[in-house]
This record gives C-alpha cells, sequence and structure tokens, in this order.
C-alpha cells in the first residue's frame, strides 16, 4: 500500500462534507466521489432550513470552500465508483470520472459561456422548472463554480454541428477544453462511507393527486426551488408559467407513505417551513397543512410547529391517506380527503404542495451490488443487525451516513457521518 | 530595517482590467505624498490566485525581501486564505500582509470606470495606510492531554468511554448513582462488563463533578463523592462528554391525573422493567391484566415538546401484552403517532393487526384506572380498564442546571444541554472541548445514544490528537495592565468566559488560549484598556481614515 490512511466517501451531501473535513483534519487522504458536478447534496436546494430558518447557503457554502480548499480532500465530481475489490484495510477501487470539458483551474466562473450556447434544455436540477443551455451550472453559487458540458447535447460533442464552438470563443480564459476524456482512476483506500442521500418518491404514481395533470400541483423539491432566491423565479411564489401568486395553497403531508412503507421523518417539518414561508411571503394567503400524523424528531421541533400552526397554517386532519382526491372545480383545486369523523370533505386551493416521502437515492442498487453491501426490505443500506450502534455496513470497512440509510434531517445525517469518522479512526488506529 | 511594500493588483481576467483602469492605478500608488519616504514594488498580475500567480507572488516577495505586502484583488472571502498561505511559506509574517478588494467592492459595482478607479486607489491607498501598522504575529503551540471525562453511566456514556478509550487515551467515567447502567432496560450485552474491564477507563460511581476550570486540551478538573463530598479526586482531561440522561416528567404534578401508588396506573419505565424481569406485566394483585389503556404524551403540552421515542415503545409494550396473552384488549389513547424510525410503521401495522385501538385524544383525565376523554371530534368516551400505563414526557435529568454551570455550557430552553449549531454541529456544546450526546442533549433511543456517542468520539479524534499540540487563536485581546481599573465590565460581556480577574493586581486578565478575539470586550471596556490583535485602534484608524476621505 502507498499510502494507508486514504478513506473514500461516496456522496457529497452534509454526511459526506462533515465526515470528509473531519477526516482531513485527523490527517487523511479523503477521495470525495460524487456523481453530480457539484458538492453540497440536496440541502442546496433549500433557500432556508428548519427550524432556525437558517439559510441554507450560509449554513453549507463555507463548509463546501472549505472542501474545495482543502488540500488533503481530492474532489472528484461527475465520478461513480465502478469496482472494488479487497477487504477493509485494504480496498482497491475504480472510479469513473466523466469528462466535464472545462478546465476546473483555468476556469473563473464568469458564465460568459452559457449565454451564447444555442442549445436550450430542461435543468433537471431545477426541478425543470427552468432551461439550461448545453454548457450550464446547475444553479447560480454552484460549488465548484465551474460549468460542465453535457456531451450527449453539445452540437459539437454530439457530432451534429462539428463547427460549433461558440462556448469555445466566449471564453476569454480558454477554460473550455474538449479534449478532455472520461477517465479511470484507480484508488487505494483502507475505508468506505456511502453518504449517497435519497430521492423524492415518484408521485406521478399517484394518480388521484393530479400531479402532471394539474400545473398547479408541486413537489416538494418543486416548491423548495421557487421559494429560493437563486431559483427559477428568484424566490418569487409565481404559479406555474405564470407571474401570479396563489391565493390559497394546500399542503399535503405523508403522500407516499403507504407505498413506501414507513414515515419519511421529515416532511411534517418541511411542510411546516412551507407554510410558514408562504405566509411570510403572501401574508393574505390561506394555507392549509393537511396531515395524519406529526412526526417531530427534535427537542426544538414542537415549538416550530406549534407556531406555524398558531400563526401560519390551519391543520386539517385526514383519516384516510388513500382516499384523498385532487381535481379541478371552478378554476381552482378541489382538495377532497376523508376528516377524522371519517367523512368527506374538500377544499378549494390554487396550489398544492405535495410532501412526497424519501427514498434510497436512484444509484444505490447498482453501487450496493458494486460494493457488495446489503440493503434493508426499503432499500436502504442497512447496518450491520449485530452492530448495534455502529454505523457500520455488513461488509466489514464501509460504513454508511445519512440518508442513504434512512429518512433523517441534517443533523441526524451529521451525527451518523460523525460517528463513521470515530469507527474508520478506530479501525486505523488498530 | 526600512519598509518595503509590495503592492500586486490583480486583474483577475477581465473581471478587474475591464473595469478599472489598472495602469492608473499602478501610476497613482507611485505617486502618493504619504508614501514619498516608503520604497514600494507595484506590479499587476493576470490572474494572482492561479498556481502561477501563486508563485510569481512567492518569488517576489523573497526576492525583494517585502517587508508588507498589499494584494488588491478580490474578496478576502475568496482569496485572503490563499495569500496567506503564500506569505507562509516565505519570510514574511502573514500578519503583515492586507488583501484590498477592489472586485466587489470597485470594478463589479461602479459602472463608470474612472470613479470605479478612484475608489480603487483610495482602497488600496487604505490597505497600505494599515499594513504599515500590523504587527508580525506568531502561533503558539500548546500541549494538551488527550484523556476524556465522561460523565453519565448510562448507555451513552459508556459506549463513550469504549470508544474513546485506547493505548493513548484513557477515559474517566463518573456516574452519580451506585452503578453503571443508566434507564435502559434492555442494554446490548456485555456494555457494562466491557466497561469494567477495560484497563484505560477508570469508573468512578457515586460520583459528581465538583468543579471544572481549563479550556480544551487542558481541562482540570474535580470530582467529589456523593456520600462524602469532603472526599474528592483531582484529575486532568482533554475533554469532557456530557451523558447525564433524561427523567421522566412527574405525571403527579397534572391536575387532571389523580391517582395514587396503589393504584394499578403504572409509567411505562416500570412496565419495561417489570417485563424484562418477570417476562409478564402484571397487577398489584399479581394478577394479569386483561385491559389495559395505553395513555400517550402525558405532560407533552406542559414541556413544550414532543419526546420523539415513546409511541415507538408503547408500541413494543403493546406488543409485550399481546404476547403475555393474545386476549387482552388494549387501547390507545393518542396525540399523534410520532413514527420517525423506519422500521415503526410496519410495527405499528402488524400490531394493529392483532386488534389494538388507537383512538385519539385532545384532552383526558386519569382517575385511577378510569380515563375520560374527548377525541379530536369532540365525541367524549370513557375507558375502564384493570391497567393504565403512562407515556410520561421525557425531560432533562435533575442537576443539568447546575452541571451547565460548573462546565459553562448553555441549556436549550428545554431544559436539555444546547448544541453550538444544532444543525452542523450537533454533538458539540457551546464550549470547545465538551460534548453533549443521549438523552442528555433530547430524546433519544438507545441507538441515537450510541451513534451520538461515537459522533462525538469522532470529534474528540480528530481535534484532540494525542502527541498533537494545538494551536490556539492569535487574533486575541490583551489587557494593558497599565490601564485596567478592574471594574470587571469585560467578564460580562465575554461570551466565551476568556476573562478572569486576577485579585492579586486587581485587573482582568485575557486568557489567550479561550478568547476568540470577538472584540465584545473591546468595546466594553470604559478605560479603553483593551485591544485585539490584528483590529487595534491605530490600524482601524489609519484605514478607515483614508477609505472614507
Ligand atoms: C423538501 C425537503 C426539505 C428539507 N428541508 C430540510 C430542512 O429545512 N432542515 C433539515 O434539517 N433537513 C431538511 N431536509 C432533509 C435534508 O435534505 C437531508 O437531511 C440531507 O440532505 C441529507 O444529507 P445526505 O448527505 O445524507 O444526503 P444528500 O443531501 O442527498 O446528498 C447525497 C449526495 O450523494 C450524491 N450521490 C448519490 N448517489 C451517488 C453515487 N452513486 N455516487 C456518487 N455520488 C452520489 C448525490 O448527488 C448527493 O450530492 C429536507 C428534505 C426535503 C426532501
Ligand atoms: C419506557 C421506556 C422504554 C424504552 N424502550 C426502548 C427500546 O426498546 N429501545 C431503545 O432503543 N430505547 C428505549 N428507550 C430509550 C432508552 O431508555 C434511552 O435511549 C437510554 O436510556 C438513553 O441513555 P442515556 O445514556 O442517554 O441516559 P440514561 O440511561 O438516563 O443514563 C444517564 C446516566 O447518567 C447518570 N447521571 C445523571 N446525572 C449525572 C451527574 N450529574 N453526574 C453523574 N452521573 C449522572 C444517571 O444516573 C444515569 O446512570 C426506552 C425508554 C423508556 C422510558
Ligand atoms: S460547443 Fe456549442 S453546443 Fe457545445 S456547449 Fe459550446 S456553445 Fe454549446
Ligand atoms: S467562460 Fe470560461 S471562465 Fe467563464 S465560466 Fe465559462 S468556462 Fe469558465
Ligand atoms: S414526517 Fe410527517 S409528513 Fe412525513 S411521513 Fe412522517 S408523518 Fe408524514
Ligand atoms: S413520541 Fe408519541 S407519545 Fe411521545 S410525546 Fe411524541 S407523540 Fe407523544
Ligand atoms: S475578544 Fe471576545 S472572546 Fe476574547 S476576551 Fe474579549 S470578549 Fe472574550
Amino acid at each position: 500500500m502507498d499510502n494507508p490512511e486514504n478513506v473514500l466517501i461516496i456522496g457529497s451531501g452534509v454526511a459526506g462534507m462533515e465526515a470528509s473535513l473531519m477526516l482531513s483534519k485527523a490527517g487523511k487522504k479523503v477521495y470525495l466521489v460524487e456523481n453530480l458536478p457539484i458538492i453540497g447534496g440536496k440541502i442546496i436546494k433549500n433557500e432556508e432550513s428548519f427550524p432556525n430558518m437558517d439559510c441554507s447557503t450560509c449554513l453549507v457554502a463555507p463548509i463546501q470552500q472549505e472542501i474545495l480548499q482543502d488540500a488533503n480532500i481530492e474532489v472528484l465530481t461527475l465520478s461513480t465508483v465502478e469496482k472494488v475489490t479487497g477487504k477493509q484495510g485494504d480496498f482497491k477501487v475504480t472510479v469513473r470520472k466523466k469528462a466535464r470539458y472545462v478546465n476546473l483551474e483555468a476556469c473563473l466562473g464568469c458564465g460568459m459561456c452559457y449565454p451564447v450556447c444555442p442549445v436550450v434544455l430542461k435543468n433537471e436540477w431545477e426541478e425543470n422548472l427552468m432551461d439550461k443551455k448545453a454548457v450550464y451550472v446547475p444553479c447560480s453559487g454552484s460549488l465548484p463554480n465551474v460549468p460542465v458540458v453535457d456531451a450527449s447535447e453539445c452540437l459539437f460533442l454530439n457530432g451534429k454541428d462539428k463547427s460549433c464552438n461558440k462556448c469555445v470563443e466566449a471564453c476569454m480564459f480558454g477554460a473550455m477544453d474538449f479534449s478532455q476524456k472520461d477517465e479511470e482512476l484507480k484508488l487505494d483506500v483502507t475505508g468506505i462511507i456511502v453518504a449517497t442521500g435519497f430521492e423524492l418518491f415518484n408521485v406521478q404514481e399517484l394518480e388521484n393527486l393530479g400531479y402532471g395533470k394539474y400545473p398547479g400541483v408541486y413537489t416538494a423539491f418543486e416548491f423548495e426551488r421557487l421559494f429560493a432566491s437563486n431559483g427559477p423565479t428568484e424566490g418569487k411564489l409565481f404559479l406555474r408559467d405564470s407571474e401570479k401568486t396563489p391565493d390559497s395553497v394546500a399542503i399535503v403531508h405523508c403522500v407516499g407513505r403507504d407505498e413506501v412503507g414507513y414515515c419519511s421523518n421529515i416532511c411534517c417539518m418541511s411542510s411546516s417551513k412551507h407554510a410558514r414561508f408562504i405566509k411570510h411571503n403572501l401574508h393574505d394567503a390561506k394555507i392549509y397543512n393537511i396531515y395524519s400524523d406529526i412526526c417531530l424528531t427534535d427537542k426544538s421541533y414542537q415549538k416550530f410547529y406549534d407556531e406555524t400552526k398558531s400563526h401560519d397554517s390551519e391543520f386539517i386532519f385526514q383519516s384516510d391517506r388513500k382516499k384523498m382526491n385532487i381535481s379541478k372545480k371552478d378554476g381552482k383545486l378541489e382538495v377532497s380527503y376523508f376528516n377524522g369523523k371519517e367523512t368527506k370533505e374538500s377544499i378549494l386551493v390554487e396550489m398544492v404542495i405535495l410532501a412526497n416521502a424519501l427514498r434510497p437515492s436512484d444509484t444505490i442498487e447498482e453501487l450496493s451490488k458494486t460494493l457488495e453491501i446489503k440493503r434493508d426490505s426499503f432499500g436502504f443500506i442497512e447496518i450491520e443487525p449485530s452492530k448495534i450502534g455502529s454505523v457500520e455496513t455488513s461488509r466489514p470497512g464501509i460504513f454508511v451516513a445519512g440518508c442513504a440509510e434512512g429518512p433523517k434531517d441534517i443533523q441526524g445525517s451529521v451525527i451518523q457521518s460523525e460517528a463513521a469518522v470515530a469507527e474508520i479512526l478506530s479501525m486505523l488506529d488498530r | 530595517m526600512s519598509e518595503k511594500i509590495g503592492i500586486y493588483v490583480c486583474e483577475c481576467g477581465p473581471n478587474i482590467a475591464s473595469k478599472v483602469d489598472i495602469e492608473k492605478i499602478m501610476d497613482e500608488i507611485s505617486k502618493l505624498e504619504d508614501f514619498k519616504d516608503k520604497e514600494l514594488v507595484i506590479k499587476n498580475h493576470k490572474l494572482l490566485c492561479s498556481n502561477e500567480g501563486k508563485e510569481f507572488l512567492e518569488k517576489e516577495i523573497n526576492e525583494n525581501k517585502l517587508t508588507h505586502l498589499v494584494c488588491a484583488a478580490c474578496s478576502p472571502r475568496d482569496h485572503d486564505t490563499t495569500f496567506i498561505n503564500v506569505c507562509k511559506k516565505t519570510q514574511l509574517n502573514p500578519y503583515l500582509y492586507r488583501i484590498v478588494n477592489i472586485r466587489e467592492h470597485c470594478a463589479w459595482i461602479i459602472p463608470d470606470k474612472e470613479e470605479a478607479t478612484r475608489k480603487a486607489i483610495q482602497y488600496i491607498h487604505a490597505g497600505m495606510n494599515r499594513v504599515l501598522y500590523q504587527d508580525s504575529l506568531f502561533e503558539k503551540e500548546l500541549d494538551s492531554n488527550p484523556d476524556v471525562l465522561v460523565i453519565g453511566g448510562g448507555i451513552a456514556g459508556m459506549e463513550a468511554a469504549l470508544n474513546l478509550a485506547g493505548e493513548k487515551r484513557k477515559v474517566f467515567l463518573i456516574e452519580k448513582e451506585e452503578n453503571l447502567s443508566g434507564k435502559a432496560v434492555f442494554l446490548p450485552e456485555q456494555k457494562i462488563s466491557d466497561v469494567q474491564k477495560n484497563k484505560n477507563i477508570k469508573v468512578f460511581t457515586k460520583t459528581v463533578l465538583d468543579k471544572l476550570i481549563g479550556f480544551m486540551g487542558n481541562f482540570e478538573v474535580v470530582l467529589k463523592s456523593t456520600e462524602n463530598p469532603d472526599e474528592t479526586t483531582e484529575l486532568l482531561a482533554g475533554a469532557v462528554v456530557v451523558a447525564t440522561g433524561y427523567e421522566f416528567f412527574d405525571s403527579k404534578k397534572l391536575p387532571e391525573f389523580e391517582f395514587e401508588d396503589k393504584d394499578d396506573v403504572i409509567n411505562s419505565l416500570e412496565a419495561e422493567r417489570m417485563f424484562s424481569e418477570n417476562k409478564k406485566i402484571t397487577l398489584k394483585n399479581g394478577k394479569e391484566p386483561k385491559t389495559v389503556t395505553l395513555v400517550h404524551c402525558v405532560g407533552r403540552k406542559e414541556v413544550g415538546f414532543c419526546s420523539k421515542i415513546c409511541c415507538d415503545y408503547m408500541l413494543k409494550i403493546s406488543n409485550y401484552l399481546k404476547e403475555q396473552s393474545s386476549s387482552i384488549k388494549i387501547t390507545h389513547l393518542i396525540k399523534y403517532l410520532n413514527l420517525p424510525y423506519k422500521n415503526s410503521q410496519n410495527f405499528y401495522n402488524k400490531i394493529k393487526e392483532k386488534g389494538v385501538e388507537f383512538i385519539r385524544y385532545s384532552d383526558l383525565s386519569v382517575n385511577g384506572t378510569k380515563v375520560e376523554y374527548t377525541d379530536i371530534n369532540d365525541k367524549k368516551g370513557k375507558l375502564e380498564s384493570d391497567l393504565v400505563i403512562l407515556a410520561p414526557a421525557m425531560i432533562a435529568s435533575k442537576g443539568s442546571q447546575e452541571l451547565a454551570e460548573l462546565l459553562n455550557i448553555d441549556l436549550h430552553e428545554t431544559g436539555y444541554f444546547q448544541e453550538v449549531h444544532q444543525k452542523i454541529n450537533p454533538v458539540s456544546s457551546t464550549t470547545d472541548g465538551i460534548f453533549i450526546i443521549g438523552s442528555a442533549r433530547g430524546p433519544a433511543n438507545i441507538i441515537d445514544a450510541m451513534q451520538q456517542a461515537k459522533a462525538a468520539t469522532g470529534k474528540i479524534f480528530t481535534q484532540l490528537i494525542p502527541g498533537e499540540k494545538i494551536i490556539p487563536e492569535v487574533m486575541v485581546s490583551e489587557i494593558l495592565e497599565a490601564y485596567c481599573t478592574g471594574c470587571q465590565t469585560c467578564l460580562q460581556v465575554c461570551g466565551y468566559d476568556a476573562i478572569y480577574f486576577d485579585d492579586e493586581r486587581g485587573i482582568s486578565v485575557v486568557n489567550e488560549a479561550v478568547c476568540r478575539g470577538c472584540g465584545n470586550c473591546v468595546g466594553s471596556c470604559p478605560s479603553g484598556s483593551i485591544r485585539t490583535k490584528h483590529f487595534t485602534n491605530p490600524q482601524l484608524y489609519q484605514e478607515v481614515k483614508e477609505a472614507i476621505r
């Protein structure tokens, strides 16, 4: 082994970032693998974080910056883990790193390259609420603040127009680099932390909720982006494809809970956060939170919920989640549900936010096979059941932290990541 | 040695170069009246922060033997540390360098090039003024003690001790009761004996903390026996882990809860212990109950928070009862069902299939084993059962307030210990080197408590490495002995308790290892006897007088 003290961290959300910085402080070399072009994970989609309504960027941007400047941390964006052999203390890892086609060292992030690109695409990172170009950054404030070229869409790279080099011409720093190739990296590491986070339940599975059919129905992440000052509407609450603000909003809790089979732990709080945000911006809007249970996982959360309930939103209990229906009526959305007496009631609103369940990330199935680690019945990475209180997976030397293990809030994710660091450091000490 | 100031103007590609007149800046700076007798080296560079730029800067500092450095570039948020790191490679003390932001403050916000240029010159001039008044500062290294004091011998404290203890790190585990174990009924096997067998853990039972002074890496600890307060032990530790657990809210305090000890009204922990000892939950007369009411959220409104774990364990108790006899009629009176753990929902579905009933109440009263309630539809109901099991709210354990004062850490408004940052630093207290875990930090189950113990271990492993020195902040405050009148105003404003009063000399003194250089004390001192290094009055005056001219 060249360096017996390397650690691989997969996923750069709050969990992966905390572990990276801690291990670096302990003098270890860290490879931080992230499949997106940017680091930070899901939390950077959020303008503010419950319960203190901290500005999320202010929470994580200093952490992201510190990671990018830390000489012990090698950040591998656009990368995935392809193969892992060996055992605890001596893993051989193959990482596939896709070409960015922009030189990370030379690019200043000036943003001159994207306006000139002729290719217009939907920006998935922005939940398709806005467009991007073939050369793009997912959102303003992305870190690293360096664009990436979508190789399958770029006219030069896909061969549709070999003469296009508009971005190359626009860049005053010679940072565009179409000679870059995908790379395969071989890493020797002693331990691995899986911190690949979560995705949201696909609400299109529930036809009764009208998502996709009625433009006024939003997912939780779509709403987070509307609410974001660096998002598609710069934080203005406009209904889809218009400049009209909603006069009434229904926020539906527990969407997909029965389908996934567990409570998602954070959505009561994020839904309360959404109610607060709407009320602060649209004082006259009528807001309803339709819940079936209230899940509060931190000592400080009840107060947040109580205050939201008394100032911002009417909380309505629904007795049977399966019986909810959303349809169009009088130009508005009619949300009907069964109340505590098990009788049908309905409300009329202009906007509906569906608090969709958290589920394992898309890549986890393949990754768990590559890593040869077990998943639980829901598809999250499983902690070895015989190791109570640990965060080690079924394969010794591989640990899990954050929402890759199950839904949780920021602090819950950070705690597991700090625990993973303790276990890795004890392992190396032995 | 005469001063030789290097002034380097970064073009930041076109970012700065296209918005201000670089040549003019350099020319005017070279002609400044008040720097006529100083030697100046003035140069521009396309991109100072690039590798090539950093090498250029390093060479310039060395070859010109600069005594002071001003970089006119971007925001210090972006590249202050970049240039500090360049200085560190050279003979130049990094505190004799100053960054001036001519990008965000000039180029990017002033459309008129001439005006932007003028302001850039003024700002650079201000920076030059300041840098001449800056002093070299030197990082100090302090020895640190890697050992850890763990307070509380429940599952959280024991797990922390086991993870932390090693050849190079001793752990002192103190427990106020006679035995280790805490309140968890089903402890993971062998925890207690593992702790007792570990030669790097020293256990003190019937012991509490008496006094703690110092700072991370160097705490002086005094312990005292609960039996004989005169019996004290002194020791040194580098970090402290607080794991003092929870306590039940006293249900009898609630006016609507009327019951006596002879009634078959018990709390969840009593039920749990009974089951663990006899594999049965029975009535006071030894018989098995046929009907049981489980009341959730007892005292929740009064304490102001949800205890997070009681819904989960109440389902577990329900399951014990059903296993004991499938014909037991069980009713849960719930407010909400809080099931944050991923396996709980399936468990709940299973319990429901066994015929257990759930009623959502808005109000209720307990009179012996008679429970009257109003449900969420305002319907009134009454349950008369053989046994009532209460889930009282979990509150911070007795003595948390005193302990917080001894340790100089904050309490949350719920009475639990407070994190320094709830979101991104969740097991660290408001004082460096002191950590909060388990149900002392907030409601937690065993797994939460153990993972938090590991999290604190991770923090200690990375902050307090055996044999490594700690480097305290150098931009700290100092109190000038000659001016201090001993009024002690500064002691009140320091949020870090970094100032102490020296009785002998009658003056206040800053503990440099604890001070963070926040500057609070400077403004508070009526005699103007405090200064923060690198932010002294002359430094600020020299800079500001030019910047606002
Ligand atoms: C609508 C909504 C609002 C929320 N609001 C709050 C809030 O206000 N406060 C709060 O405390 N919590 C909030 N949360 C929860 C919070 O988002 C999570 O706790 C947090 O993001 C979890 O961090 P993580 O690091 O575990 O995962 P993530 O943030 O999901 O990060 C995982 C990272 O791993 C990457 N990745 C995935 N697969 C791979 C792979 N195979 N290879 C390489 N990289 C991979 C992903 O691209 C991502 O960058 C909210 C959640 C939702 C859904
Ligand atoms: C009815 C019930 C059932 C439960 N069932 C489960 C379950 O099935 N699964 C599960 O995971 N969790 C369960 N729990 C939760 C579990 O009991 C807690 O997670 C666990 O006890 C928390 O451990 P701790 O170490 O944080 O605190 P504690 O167990 O409270 O330990 C704290 C220790 O610190 C000592 N101490 C306090 N103050 C001081 C001081 N000043 N100086 C020195 N020592 C001090 C105390 O004497 C005690 O020994 C249940 C809880 C209850 C109430
Ligand atoms: S080469 Fe043309 S299509 Fe491709 S990214 Fe650049 S501007 Fe866009
Ligand atoms: S134009 Fe060049 S320097 Fe500017 S963002 Fe694009 S690639 Fe980076
Ligand atoms: S956290 Fe709340 S909204 Fe989310 S699944 Fe659980 S109970 Fe439903
Ligand atoms: S966990 Fe359940 S019983 Fe406990 S306070 Fe919360 S809602 Fe009530
Ligand atoms: S500068 Fe701040 S931390 Fe330092 S002694 Fe003064 S008030 Fe305390």
